[in-house]
């Protein structure tokens, strides 16, 4: 009687889902309520997980819970730590979503809401959690090693070597990108401005604390440090009130990128416990608390969607960044479907604490899905704003003039009707002297978000008090982004240099500290730097190279994902991974091909780069500028060769990749599988991880020895 | 090897209203302890756990030791992503 009831009610869920999708998808006219789009995630979410994950778990992965764990196999109680599976999803969770799901929604609603979150559900449900649940695999069954090392062993020593170089320069373009979008919405904003500086005293503190009066208690740290975040968050009103004050914490976005550049120095160089832990530990809270409220906030206000599902930019004359449909919509939502660094925590902290092989179903599967919903709920915050005020704040001076009036005249001539007034007004509400020309996608969607936040609680009395706290909560995980990834592209550089001359390699000393830190942070800082003088607004140029290297990662994490399969035979349903990794390498070299070469200025390096040296060569730049266009020049050109660079890496690991696949077609003797051998597990079947949980909860509780 | 503890229905046999109240107290608990798990509040208390040997048992680390070589750890491979 079971599986009948359960086959109704999935082919229910399945056809509400299509339902649901298709209304989004033929809907025209009227607005359309938000509410369809989480439909339709939540269906065809559900209907994923349920059915494709099962099918990838069973066929493709044949999983294996009797097999033991590196967590059983080598539980030390610190990397290889036996978890529960609610657990880890929590923190595989928090580790995968950052900025990237909020930011490339946002960025892509510029071609209409439709685009966008078609790829945000297909791409995830077919690429990206593919992706992450396939490489966890893999990870377990070699005892935790990273995806550098799987490449190396399973593909080939040049292969590994160049996924490690595509990790390096991913990190240092996705740096220097998400400094770049914490200069936009801090650039001329006391209240934002103090509200961030102020979570660095406060981490200090909170370091000093876990370091000296409590250590290791970070429940109670963080609940402290939560409250102050909140205390600063409204004070910086009165900062901002004061003329004095307001003064001190109005920077121009070239003061910003060196105060982040300063800033990501320290985080590297400083003990991690005293900024750097505390820092992440105060973000993950704030990041959970924002995302259900977020969810939550949808869920009640429902509100409506405005931005059409296609707009007149899917020909690639838009204004926040150049380029078509295809390939830039990909690029842009990058993580929301799928990310290369996934496969970074995938074969990193997360195979080395899992329980069971089943449960990297749940978990890799799972939480990507989870991270794809975070990437819809972006997309309806920026796509239930007006049209006019989306492309107001997301679109560079140079394209629709620096004042409301020129601004509104441009863009209603879009088509996308626009007051002047409604900018001078809302940037009023949020308490901000002007929220035109902010590229970057994190104040259009702290715009959304004070809007749907402020519908549920406070009304337009508070929002601007949702406004800020909705720029805290982007800038404070986009700065643990910035310092973590810091503090780990400086081990990078260490074991580089340790190649070179071996004292370098050694964590601790601290010439080798401070050489590595400053080229780290002199690599990011110069993308960052690069952006904030563009005149074209930096993110037109910076976050398509970001998508590209997420997106090649992505490539090398399917390349190597692929090539295992093969070795376990599993021909038959190679197309799960082949499908998704030759969808990746069409648009990242389609995209790689329009970024260098392009004949429009606005899309291709350089043709921008050609079109400025004509103009300093016609005399049409004055002589004081002369030297800065030079030097954007420079730029544009440094962007095409690490573009060329990162499309060159791919191709020779896909020449290795398909050496390889020849050999294990060919039945080479020496092309054989490395996974560690089979350990029986010893735990019993409903041991859930929870030992010494389950002796504070229920200490009547009977204990097995396992 | 770790010693494994298994749970037990405690609220089998009781009055529904007692069953109920036994089943939220669980609940809050093991809501509780998982928030702990999660941010690594309970790490140390996870490293006392784990299996050593005799030698590994005389020199183990003091909660400070333990909370400063864990973030150092935790922070020097990627964990935060885009």
């Amino acid at each position: 009687m079971k599986r009948p009831i359960s086959i109704v009610i999935w082919i229910v869920v399945a056809l509400v889902g299509a339902g649901a999708l298709g209304g989004i998808a033929v809907h025209r006219g009227e607005p359309l309520n938000a509410t369809w789009f989480v439909v339709a995630a939540a269906c065809c979410y559900l209907v994923a997980y349920r059915f494709y994950s099962a099918f990838i778990a069973a066929r493709l992965l044949t999983l294996d819970d009797t097999r033991a764990t590196p967590s059983e196999r080598h539980d030390d109680g610190r990397d290889f730590v036996p978890t529960n599976k609610w657990i880890l999803f929590g923190h595989h969770f928090a580790a995968i979503a950052g900025p990237g799901p909020l930011v490339g929604p946002t960025l892509a609603a510029q071609f209409g809401y439709l685009p966008g979150t078609l790829w945000l559900i297909a791409g995830a449900v077919f690429a990206g959690c593919v992706q992450d649940f396939i490489i966890l695999f893999c990870s377990v069954r070699r005892d935790g090693k990273t995806l550098g090392e799987i490449a190396r062993e399973e593909v080939s020593q040049r292969g590994g070597f160049i996924a490690q170089l595509a990790v390096l320069a991913i990190m240092v373009i996705l740096l220097g990108v998400v400094a770049l979008v914490i200069v936009n919405a801090l650039k001329s904003s006391p209240w934002a401005t103090f509200t961030l500086a102020a979570t660095i005293p406060i981490a200090l503190l909170l370091g000093l604390y876990l370091r000296f009066l409590r250590p290791g208690r970070v429940l109670e740290a963080s609940f402290i440090g939560v409250a102050l975040v909140l205390f600063v968050v409204v004070a910086g009103q009165w900062v901002a009130d004061s003329p004095s004050w307001a003064h001190v914490f109005t920077l121009s976005g070239v003061t910003l990128a060196f105060a982040l550049i300063a800033y990501g120095f320290a985080a590297s160089a400083l003990p991690v416990w005293l900024l750097l832990a505390p820092r992440d530990y105060l973000s993950a809270f704030i990041k959970a608390g924002a995302i259900f409220s977020l969810a939550a906030g949808i869920l009640l206000v429902r509100p409506q969607v405005l931005m059409p599902p296609l707009t007149r930019f899917i020909d690639g004359s838009g204004p926040v960044f150049a380029g078509k449909i295809f390939p830039f919509c990909f690029i842009t939502i990058a993580c929301g479907a799928i990310s290369g660094f996934h496969s970074l925590i995938s074969s990193g902290t997360t195979p080395k604490m899992i329980l069971r092989e089943s449960h990297a179903r749940f978990i890799g599967y799972g939480a990507m899905l989870m991270e794809s919903f975070v990437g819809v709920m972006a997309m309806i915050a920026a796509c239930a704003m007006t049209p006019g005020v989306y492309f107001a704040i997301n679109s560079p001076a140079s394209i629709v003039g620096a004042t409301s009036d020129a601004a509104a005249a441009t863009i209603s001539s879009w088509g996308y009707p626009l007051q002047a007034q409604t900018m001078t007004d809302l940037a009023r509400a949020v308490g901000e002297q002007t929220l035109l020309n902010r590229a970057g996608g994190a104040p259009s969607l702290a715009v959304g978000m004070a809007q749907i936040f402020s519908s549920t609680i406070g009304g337009p009395r508070l929002l601007s008090i949702w406004y800020h706290f909705a720029i805290m909560f982007e800038a404070l995980f986009i700065l643990t982004v910035l310092d973590a990834g810091t503090r780990v592209g400086r081990f990078m550089v260490q074991e580089l240099g340790g190649r070179v001359w071996k004292p370098f390699a050694r964590t601790g000393w601290w010439p080798g500290i401070l050489i590595s830190s400053a080229l780290i942070v002199g690599a990011w800082g110069y993308f960052l730097y690069q952006g904030v003088v563009d005149p074209l607004g930096g993110i037109n140029s910076l976050w398509p190279l970001f998508g590209i290297s997420n997106q090649l990662l992505a490539a090398v994490a399917l390349v190597v994902a692929t090539t295992i399969l093969l070795k376990m035979k599993r021909i038959r349903w190679i197309w799960l991974t082949l499908i998704p990794m030759a969808w990746l390498v069409i648009i990242t070299m389609t995209a790689s091909y329009q970024k260098i070469f392009d004949p429009n200025p606005r899309l291709g390096f350089l043709s921008y780069a050609n079109a400025l040296g004509a103009q300093i060569a016609g005399g049409k730049i004055p002589a004081a500028k002369i030297a800065d266009t030079q030097r954007v020049i420079f730029n544009q050109r440094l962007d095409a060769a690490v573009t060329a660079l990162l499309a060159a890496m791919i191709i020779v690991l896909i020449i290795e990749a398909l050496m390889q696949w020849y050999r294990i077609l060919s039945e080479d003797p020496q092309s054989v599988l490395q996974e560690t051998a089979y350990v029986a597990s010893g735990w019993p079947e409903n041991f859930s991880g929870a030992s010494y949980t389950a002796t504070a909860a229920e200490p009547d509780a009977p204990a097995m020895e396992g | 090897m770790r010693s494994v503890h298994v749970e037990t229905p405690g609220h089998v046999g009781k009055p529904p209203a007692l069953a109920f109240a036994i089943w939220i107290k669980r609940l809050a608990a093991k809501l509780w302890l998982g928030i702990r798990e999660w941010c690594g509040d309970s790490a140390y208390e996870r490293y006392l756990q784990a299996p050593r040997t005799n030698s590994e048992r005389s020199r183990l680390l003091t909660p400070a030791e333990f909370y400063v070589e864990r973030v150092n750890r935790r922070y020097s491979r990627p964990n935060r992503c885009c």
